[in-house]
């Protein structure tokens, strides 16, 4: 074997085994909660009308580095079903084919496929993550300001089970999407349904160990 | 029952009809939307700190409410003029 052909094979092996520790270091977060208590909450605000409303059928899961925020990927997937508001017909209309067309688009979809501007502030992480929201079957890439915060070994205190060993993650998201965007009725009705829909999201994922 | 009886039987339901969805809409908050039937209340989860929604049932009157009573007061006050008026016709 000559110089070079050696040379080639362990800059490669270096690379791979790299490669291996920088998956190997990125813990993967269910966000699937036995606690029920991750949820979206939504307004629309319109001039006749303020909708205000909310969801909690979140599950998903999220690849994140405590230590390599930027490698940050996941999928969060939101029952469209679970979005309810305070009058039962309204909810109904929600729901319809006019707007959501729950019954043929159950399910809404932000994919993450990178992080940008990312930057810690105490125990938080700041990022930037851009991907695609999929809403009744429109997909739209977008990038959405995400606030992380890395509980470590705080699994089983949050569930009562101090034998149970893992981490949290816990993520808040406040960012605007307009329902035309995503060919929700749009330019329809917007003197009782606003155009532009403000979202929060708060979901916290686990990561147990073994 | 007289036609005079009749005519202030309406009246006077259509006062407490007025009075009573006005009552409502007022008791439960003077909400400015339509009627809700849960409300949403806010509490924490200790570790994680995220404020999650809880909803429980409730009955919040929305302005549907105080103008549906208006618009039937209106019209049983119409109707004891109706009769009223019709009273004086000839037989």
């Amino acid at each position: 074997m000559n110089t070079s052909l050696r040379n080639s094979l362990q800059f490669a092996a270096v690379l791979s085994a790299t490669a291996l520790l920088a998956q190997a270091a990125s813990q993967s977060f269910d966000f699937k909660d036995p606690k029920g208590v991750n949820n979206v909450q939504f307004k629309l605000d319109a001039p006749l009308e303020s909708v205000t409303g909310t969801a909690n059928g979140v599950s998903g899961t999220v690849a994140f580095d405590a230590d390599h925020p930027e490698t940050t990927r996941g999928k969060i997937v939101l029952d469209a079903a679970s979005l309810t508001v305070g009058n039962p017909l309204m909810r109904e209309h929600l729901h319809s084919d006019k707007w959501l067309d729950v019954a043929n688009h159950p399910s809404i979809v932000f994919e993450a496929t990178g992080a940008s501007n990312v930057r810690k502030q105490g125990a938080q992480v700041l990022a930037d993550i851009t991907g695609t929201l999929t809403v009744k079957g429109v997909a739209k890439a977008v990038t959405v300001p995400v606030t992380f915060t890395y509980l470590p070994d705080r699994l089983g205190a949050r569930l009562g089970k101090p034998e149970l060993k893992g981490d949290l993650l816990v993520l808040r998201a406040n960012f605007q999407v307009n329902r035309s965007d995503f060919g929700i009725q749009p330019g329809q009705m917007t003197d009782k349904v606003a155009e532009a829909i403000d979202l929060s999201l708060s979901i916290a994922g686990s990561s147990p160990r073994t | 029952m007289t036609t005079k009886r009749v005519h202030h039987l309406l009246r006077a339901a259509a006062i407490a009809l007025l009075l009573g969805s006005l009552g409502a809409w007022a008791a439960t908050g003077a909400h400015l939307g339509w009627t809700q039937t849960s409300v949403v209340e806010t509490q924490r989860d200790e570790v994680t700190g995220i404020d999650f929604p809880v909803r429980r049932p409730a009955f919040i009157a929305g302005v549907e409410v105080p103008i549906l009573g208006l618009a039937s007061a209106a019209a049983l006050a119409g109707l004891s003029l109706l009769r009223r008026r019709s009273s004086h016709l000839p037989a």
